[in-house]
């Protein structure tokens, strides 16, 4: 490979100081600033749900009380989405994604900063209601009518619905961008046909932001000129509809459950073929079913909604597209499993991640399809099962997703190796932690505890199922800080990397570690889905595929 | 690495465009999508509803309105002009286009003004008023970020900073034009005629 790659790394910060960071337009120093402030945001939300199991851990316990936790629970789930995985994904995509595509930025390197710095106002303008005592308190879907001026008449919902449509700016601004960059900064001979799976995720996802976060807009518009002017939309009495709410909320509110875990699911395709040393299996239906997913998720919207009484016909409908979802789900799970059959398997860190990720999901998934059954869902809506199956796809999907992806670009990023020790102590942690946490809640659920109650009586059943959740908090909490510690150290003592540590198949692997500003001093031709095996193997390329 | 010497360091293997076009374009899908929620959301109500807003006083207001559907309508002509006359190099036609427009965009702007304040309810009266104004308001948000993107490309264009081979600012004002006059056509659909 290149001589370049095998000197020290360069500096990954560059010496031009804190001024440089404040007003970078360099695709890969803003991918940085998101994953640093979003990791952050992430330790924020986990505190918050840590209290949370905290409180629950005994039954009538009082270490937050109701309101308290009610502000709890709803910034523990806007942090999560908006603040954590959101921003985490752009910032993997940001420093990732012109590299993979041999683009020199992103197409626009000013909107570019100009959506990580509103979604940095916009989270500390949302936690900032903290310092008025005026958290938002109505919960991540603030369903009307409990959330009009009326029933919450301090600042708390004032700071949400703002917050909440200034990210949406954020996100827009971010997506446009990838769309460009992704249609239109591709390296010569990288079709779209070619392209790496994550790239072609992060485009299904902006794809599903444009589309999607207009509905929260419109939603958060007329629920604040309710609450500012005094419109009517959401008055019942006045001839407003509060179910308006829902449509408008949950048609944004469900395509973004795959804003969140199709990047993720992008990762995972990236990393399973290295560590199998095979190429992606079913690369074409692992490409489409992004895209069939995309489309069905625009049509499942109201499953959150049967218990409010929708039309025989309509829920009928809205539980078939909502299994259907299954299908192309299901697809990208074989698909990995057929990468993996018969690889020379390599269990390091971001594998295991991978795997992980793959396991849990397919349990959040089934989950997922016993809520589509409508008279399952009258039983279980709003109780704890709900709250378990979503955190088996976000938490065991999305996060273990997030942490195979830093694991794996880490070294791409900094030019040092993560240790591999610490990283495998990390993941059994985090799975054990997860599965301790998560698995009881849905019992608590079937057994008919509700979700988002700050405390409950003794001899309901429900004690030992929560006292189990909250001993699996101390190893999340340990899984996260063993993280933290693995990177402080190898950013200061960990091996070099080289440009190309897993021994890895497309292109940021070619750039060095970490990459020039200008990414490559030549833009590479592409003549295969492998560009970078192809480079290192020109007397046996990959077949290039038929466009 | 052989194989990278010959190529150009130049990216972009889905085109020769400017890529900023694509970017105008997907925002502009983006921005249609809100629009589509709030007019869902608005026959949502009305469909919905038990007591509507009574039909009676609308009719009142329908000349106004109609006239001023007209002009903004209209006013797509001189913009769409204004980009054909700058892609054969005339920069005298390109000011004249856009000032156009403009006038006419802010006459609009005037009519609607006049139609606030002269409407027989308000948005806290009933549900219509609150989808009224609502939409309306939107709309008019959007036709005034049209107008300051006129301005400024007209501003750009007194300057001499267009030529026949450097003007997507142009075109892409056009196009934001374009979308603001045809989400009013679904608008004053919706609102006055239905």
């Amino acid at each position: 490979m290149s001589s370049r790659s095998e000197a020290a790394p360069a500096e990954p910060w560059g010496s031009e100081g804190l001024l440089s960071w404040l007003t970078t337009t360099d695709h890969k120093r803003i991918g940085i600033l998101y994953i640093v402030t979003s990791f952050a945001f992430f330790l924020v939300g986990v505190t918050e749900a840590s209290l949370m199991r905290w409180q629950l851990a005994q039954p009538q316990n009082a270490v937050l009380g109701p309101e308290q936790y009610n502000q709890m629970f709803t910034m523990h789930g806007t942090t999560m989405i908006f603040l954590f995985l959101m921003p985490m994904l752009t910032g993997l995509g940001n420093y990732v994604v012109p590299l993979m595509l041999g683009a020199r930025d992103m197409a626009f390197p000013r909107l570019n900063g100009f959506g990580y710095w509103l979604f940095l106002l916009s989270g500390l303008f949302l936690y900032s209601s903290f310092l008025f005592s005026a958290a938002p308190d109505g919960g991540w879907f603030a369903y009307v009518p409990m959330t009009d001026r009326a029933y919450s008449p301090g600042r708390n919902i004032d700071f949400w619905v703002l917050g909440v449509q200034l990210l949406g700016v954020s996100s827009i601004a971010a997506s446009v961008n990838f769309v460009v960059t992704i249609l239109r900064l591709r390296a010569p001979g990288m079709t779209m046909n070619r392209m790496p799976m994550f790239a072609w995720t992060v485009l299904v996802t902006a794809f599903l932001i444009l589309f999607a976060f207009p509905s929260l807009t419109a939603a958060a518009s007329l629920l604040m000129l309710d609450r500012f002017l005094g419109t009517l939309f959401y008055s019942a009495p006045a001839g407003g509809d509060p179910l308006l709410w829902q449509h408008l909320f949950w048609a944004f509110g469900h395509p973004e459950v795959y804003i969140l875990i199709l990047p993720a699911m992008g990762i995972i395709s990236e990393i399973v073929p290295v560590f199998s040393g095979k190429p992606l299996f079913g690369y074409i239906f692992v490409a489409w079913s992004s895209v069939a997913i995309a489309f069905l998720g625009f049509i499942v919207w109201a499953h959150h909604m049967f218990a409010t009484g929708l039309p025989a016909a309509v829920q009928a409908f809205f539980a078939l597209t909502s299994m259907i979802i299954a299908v192309p789900t299901a697809v990208k799970i074989f698909n990995w499993i057929a990468t993996m059959w018969g690889g020379r398997i390599r269990l390091q860190p971001p594998m295991m991640f991978a795997i992980g990720f793959i396991a849990l999901f397919i349990f959040g998934g089934m989950t997922g399809i016993s809520v589509a059954v409508v008279p399952f869902d009258w039983q279980v809506t709003d109780t704890y099962y709900v709250v378990g199956h979503f955190h088996y796809v976000l938490f065991g999907g999305a996060v273990f997703g997030m942490f195979g992806g830093l694991h794996y670009w880490f070294p791409k990023m900094t030019g040092r190796l993560l240790s591999e020790r610490l990283g495998h102590v990390q993941f059994w942690l985090l799975f054990i932690g997860f599965n301790l946490t998560f698995m009881p809640l849905h019992l608590l659920g079937l057994m008919g505890m509700p979700r988002r109650i700050f405390t409950y009586l003794p001899n309901l059943g429900w004690d030992i199922p929560n006292l189990v959740s909250a001993l699996g908090v101390p190893f999340i909490v340990l899984s996260v800080l063993v993280f933290l510690y693995n990177v402080s150290v190898s950013l200061r003592r960990g091996a070099l990397a080289g440009n190309d540590p897993w021994n890895a198949v497309t292109l940021e692997w070619l750039a060095s570690s970490p990459p020039a500003p200008y990414n490559f001093a030549e833009i590479p031709t592409v003549r295969g889905r492998r560009p970078l095996y192809d480079l290192k193997h020109p007397d046996r390329p990959d077949a290039a595929p038929r466009a | 690495m052989s194989t990278m010497g010959a190529t150009p360091a130049r990216a972009g293997a889905a085109g020769e465009q400017d890529p900023s076009r694509t970017g105008m374009l997907v925002f502009i899908m983006s921005e249609a999508v809100l629009f589509t929620n709030l007019i869902a959301a608005y026959l949502y109500l009305r469909f919905s509803a038990v007591h509507w807003f009574p039909g009676d006083v609308l009719p009142l207001y329908l000349g106004l309105p109609a006239a001023n559907t007209i002009i903004l309508l209209s006013s797509s002509i001189p913009v769409h002009w204004a980009t054909l006359s700058i892609q054969r190099g005339n920069r005298r036609n390109l000011i004249i286009g856009l000032a156009l427009t403009f006038i006419m965009g802010a006459i609009f702007i005037g009519g609607q003004a006049y139609e606030w304040t002269h409407a027989g309810f308000t948005p806290q009266g009933s549900v219509f008023g609150s989808t009224f104004f609502t939409l309306t308001g939107f709309h008019g948000a959007h036709v005034l970020v049209g107008l300051t993107f006129l301005a400024v490309t007209l501003v750009r264009a007194l300057r001499g900073r267009f030529t026949a081979e450097h003007h997507f600012a142009v075109q892409a004002a056009g196009w934001y034009w374009h979308f603001v006059d045809a989400v009013w056509v679904f608008l004053f659909g919706s609102l006055y005629l239905l």
